[in-house]
């Protein structure tokens, strides 16, 4: 099967690397399929991008990458936890949404964007915020 | 709009399988109960929106953003594995 994407073009895949989102994405209700892109450009960032609308592509980051024990609050066996990511021109300006991250389960390939109870955690989210002991390096 | 008084431990429902009760009152703030079918999602409307609003941010990305930030991502990953 393939699917012609504006971002990447046309995509072959298997009918099993599709993640069906019964609930689309929040505010992007009417997409319900799509297949996670790697594009060796982009590393670490990889893209949920959608089989039903050509223009729909979101880049999806590991969020311990950013926030190292994130995951620790909801990792669940199996599954997968990405946070979508709103990168700027400007990098000091792009954001991670911790608050509602994208789960895929690895056996089902269900997809669901949820939204965390926990409001402590940002919508945007400085992508280049860091933990202390990194700060050194810099 | 439409507009219904509900005291305490009443409910409305809406279409199949809706429900919203009003669970306690309490200094202006209301405490609401819902149920819903599996695939209706419930949010609340504020979250509902900024959510929506930074997916679609995230998905109007143009490229040299996105090579910019993998940069200083993997800047900062070499440099963090060289100090262990």
């Amino acid at each position: 099967m393939n699917f012609k994407n504006r971002r990447f073009g046309k995509l072959d895949f298997e009918g099993k690397h599709v993640i069906t989102f019964s609930q689309g994405l929040i505010g992007f209700e009417e997409s319900r399929k799509f297949l996670i892109v790697d594009d060796e450009d982009s590393q670490p960032f990889r893209w949920l991008v959608s089989l039903e609308d050509p223009e729909m592509s979101f880049p999806l980051l590991d969020p311990e990458l950013v926030v190292p024990d994130y995951n620790i609050l909801q990792r669940e066996e199996k599954k997968s936890t990405f946070v979508v990511a709103t990168l700027r021109e400007r990098v000091e300006e792009s954001t991670i949404n911790l608050r509602s991250p994208i789960v895929i389960d690895n056996t089902t390939r269900n997809g669901k964007q949820v939204v965390l109870e926990d409001d402590s955690l940002s919508l945007q989210h400085p992508l280049l915020s860091q933990p202390a002991h990194l700060l050194r390096n810099e | 709009m439409l507009v219904l008084s509900r005291k305490t431990g009443e409910s409305i429902t809406i279409g199949k399988g809706i429900t919203v009760k009003v669970l306690s009152i309490h200094e202006g703030q209301i405490k609401i109960g819902i149920e819903a079918p599996k695939e209706i999602t419930v949010h609340r409307t504020e979250i509902y929106h900024l959510v929506q609003q930074q997916n679609r941010q995230a998905a109007l990305v143009v490229k040299s953003s996105v090579l910019k930030a993998a940069a200083m991502l993997n800047k900062r990953k070499n440099s963090s594995e060289k100090s262990v």
